[in-house]
């Protein structure tokens, strides 16, 4: 009797700290003895300005990390919001540019007002998040191969309009404005800001909605949520959108801090958003993993890329460094979780 | 009564033959895409300008170049198409043909003859291969995952032996790169034809033969149709998982050993974006997504449409527009699988 309620105590959520959680601590954890080592072995790394950039120079990321977060837990991909980033970036400036000012047709847009500009590029995102969507959710085709295939899109469509190179004059002055200003007496981009405000909604959204918890249902078991009356292929398509979305806006953020519209801006930001989710314990097995825990992955990653810098090591080895890091993440998760269990 | 019999027998008869003909146009679409596709450009580019002074697409200094820049993918698609009809991806091959290549065109700067700098590269590949096989069989990581990790990994280290400064491993003031190392890849055997594409012939007419007539091509699409099947009927799939990975590492080195003397240089990112060829032309031939069926022949023949969409093109539009063609020719080969893989279950 006694063994039974204990083992029924056990079951129960309640009383126990879920995977999850006990995942985000880990990685936490882990961060911290990172952080450590960084400190002692990386000159120059224990300032306050390097801490605060730590998690500043890498808010596009996170926001990335957000959509592919919670895609991964429904056990799909989003391999196009690299892609997205750059087709948001070239034509929120293709469409702001000056109408017929310049003999070079690179200088030469729509000559849109900005509000408008920015609001017809999220929606062309959000197109691309919508093929995404009907090709997974109603083809039911495997969506790295979508996403890819949509990626390719994306950029391709960024390169024809760009010619393979970027635009960049004939900008209003409104433009550059989001992306560059900072809150008074500090240095934090309002970029920065915005990323707080998402990965918070993003957590409410995860905690606390009917919507958000169904979205671990699909990845645990895709026939039971659908049997249990949840519209899988709808919720994917949101999903899908959001995510898109999230890629449109960091996207048009980038577009204005450079104030400029490059077709090859992002290349490879798909592998990083996927590479902080794996880190922060999402498992694409499904039904697995936090907006929380991505966050603190990000962080570790930048701490690595970080101290590499600061170790004077050459760019190349950031390649490597993230491939080796992600698998020891991997297999770190997995036998901490499978101690928890045994 | 007697007319209602007709009837019935009439209709079963209206629905077996649509059923036949629907099997053959999967059975022979391929082919007629392929035609088109040389027949569209054959007859668009009349008018045009001379392309690299080569003429027109179907003369044969051009169809002889089509074929030569088609060598790496015709080379690795073939596995690549057994790896899918098991149920697996491997999207590392485009980093692993690139780190293959480098080390090769590293070893032939330093020295090394042809053959031992071969030997040494097929073995480094089969380690790769090996590598993806341990993480996705062994330790059971989620192929995309694993292999996008590799990706990574394989890129990075070549991108590493790559000296700072140099964009690729090739000669310099100190060091030339031997004329030789063309020979595999540019160098006339036989009806304008080098060594490495009569090497992608055999290769190919090996994988067609594996698939079709050894235990391997079965046991590959018996893991990708049903696992659990194929394993409670004692097939060691991790064994024959791990084998597949293994077959893909190995081709990838050919691969990258033809581009590599093609180019007479080793690019560390030459191999960018073939894992998307090799699934464009697996999809275009017929395999199905989630493995169990497929040809290797067909693959070959979907690898042609790329090379003759891409080199095609480039005579036609400018050159910032291939992504954009790739990005829908993959789209495209997706509905067309889609509709006719489909069709098979549902019927």
């Amino acid at each position: 009797m006694n063994v039974e309620t204990k083992q029924v105590r056990k079951n129960t959520v309640g009383g126990r700290m879920s995977n999850e959680s006990f995942l985000t601590l880990f990685m936490i954890g882990v961060l911290v003895v990172l952080f450590g080592i960084a400190c002692a072995i990386v000159p120059n790394f224990f300032l306050p300005q390097n801490m605060l950039n730590l998690i500043t120079n890498n808010w596009f990321i996170i926001i990335l990390g957000i959509g592919v977060t919670f895609l991964l837990i429904t056990g799909n991909f989003d391999m196009s919001v690299g892609g997205v980033i750059a087709l948001t970036g070239v034509l929120s400036v293709y469409f702001c540019q000056g109408a017929n000012v310049s003999q070079n047709a690179l200088a030469n847009g729509l000559g849109l007002p900005y509000g408008l500009a920015i609001a017809l590029a999220l929606l062309c995102a959000m197109g691309i998040g919508a093929i995404n969507a009907f090709f997974i959710a109603r083809l039911k085709v495997p969506s790295i191969i979508v996403t890819l295939g949509t990626m390719m899109l994306a950029r391709g469509i960024a390169q024809v309009i760009t010619r393979g190179a970027q635009r960049n004059t004939s900008l209003p002055d409104v433009f550059g404005v989001v992306g560059n200003i900072a809150i008074q007496g500090t240095s934090i981009k309002i970029s920065v800001v915005i990323m707080v405000v998402l990965v918070s909604a993003a957590f409410i959204f995860e905690r606390m909605t009917v919507s958000g918890r169904r979205t671990y249902l699909i990845g645990a078991n895709a026939e039971a949520a659908r049997l249990s009356g949840i519209t899988v292929g709808r919720h994917l398509t949101f999903l899908y959108l959001i995510s898109a979305l999230l890629a449109g806006i960091t996207g048009i953020l980038l577009a204005s801090e450079f104030k400029a519209g490059v077709s090859s801006r992002a290349m490879g930001y798909e592998f990083d958003a996927l590479v902080v989710s794996l880190l922060g314990g999402v498992s694409i097995a499904g039904g697995f993993g936090s907006v929380l825990g991505m966050f603190v992955g990000a962080v570790i990653l930048s701490v690595v890329t970080t101290s590499a810098t600061g170790l004077l090591l050459s760019p190349d080895w950031q390649f490597t460094l993230k491939g080796i890091v992600t698998f020891i993440a991997i297999l770190a998760q997995r036998f901490a979780l499978d101690r928890r269990k045994g | 009564m007697n007319v209602k019999g007709a009837k019935e027998e009439s209709l079963q008869m209206r629905i077996e033959r649509s059923q036949a003909v629907r099997a053959n146009i999967k059975r022979f679409y391929i082919y007629f895409v392929l035609a088109l596709i040389v027949i569209i450009f054959s007859v668009a580019k009349l008018g045009q300008v001379e392309m690299f002074g080569r003429g027109h697409f179907l003369s044969p200094a051009s169809v002889i170049n089509l074929l030569r820049t088609a060598v790496p993918i015709m080379t690795l698609s073939g596995a690549f198409t057994l790896l899918m009809i098991s149920g697996y991806i491997d999207l590392s091959v485009g980093s692993a043909m690139s780190l293959n290549a480098v080390v090769f065109a590293l070893m032939i700067l330093n020295g090394f003859p042809f053959l031992p700098a071969l030997v040494i590269t097929l073995i480094l590949g089969i380690a790769m291969g090996a590598l993806n096989g341990l993480l996705v069989m062994k330790l059971r990581i989620t192929p995309v995952i694993a292999t996008l990790v590799t990706l990574s990994l394989f890129k990075g280290i070549a991108l590493l032996i790559v000296p700072d400064g140099l964009s690729a491993i090739k000669g310099s003031a100190e060091k030339v790169m031997p004329p030789w190392i063309n020979d595999y890849a540019r160098k006339n055997v036989l009806l304008g034809m080098p060594w490495a594409f009569f090497v992608a012939l055999a290769v190919i007419a090996i994988l067609v033969i594996v698939q079709r007539k050894t235990i391997l091509g079965k046991y590959a699409a018996a893991m990708g149709g049903n696992r659990t099947a194929a394993e409670l009927s004692g097939i060691n799939v991790v064994k024959m998982g791990w084998l597949l990975y293994i077959i893909v590492g190995f081709f990838a080195v050919l691969a990258g050993v033809a581009r590599a003397s093609y180019m007479s240089l080793g690019d560390p990112l030459s191999g960018d974006g073939m894992e998307l060829d090799n699934i464009i032309a697996v999809l275009l031939g017929g395999t199905a997504f989630s493995g169990g069926e497929g040809s290797v022949a067909k693959t070959i023949i979907g690898a042609l449409i790329i090379m003759c969409v891409t080199t095609g093109l480039m005579t036609v539009i400018p050159a910032y527009w291939q992504t954009v063609a790739k990005g829908s020719v993959l789209l495209f080969a997706v509905v067309l699988n889609h509709l006719l893989i489909r069709e098979k279950v549902k019927a």
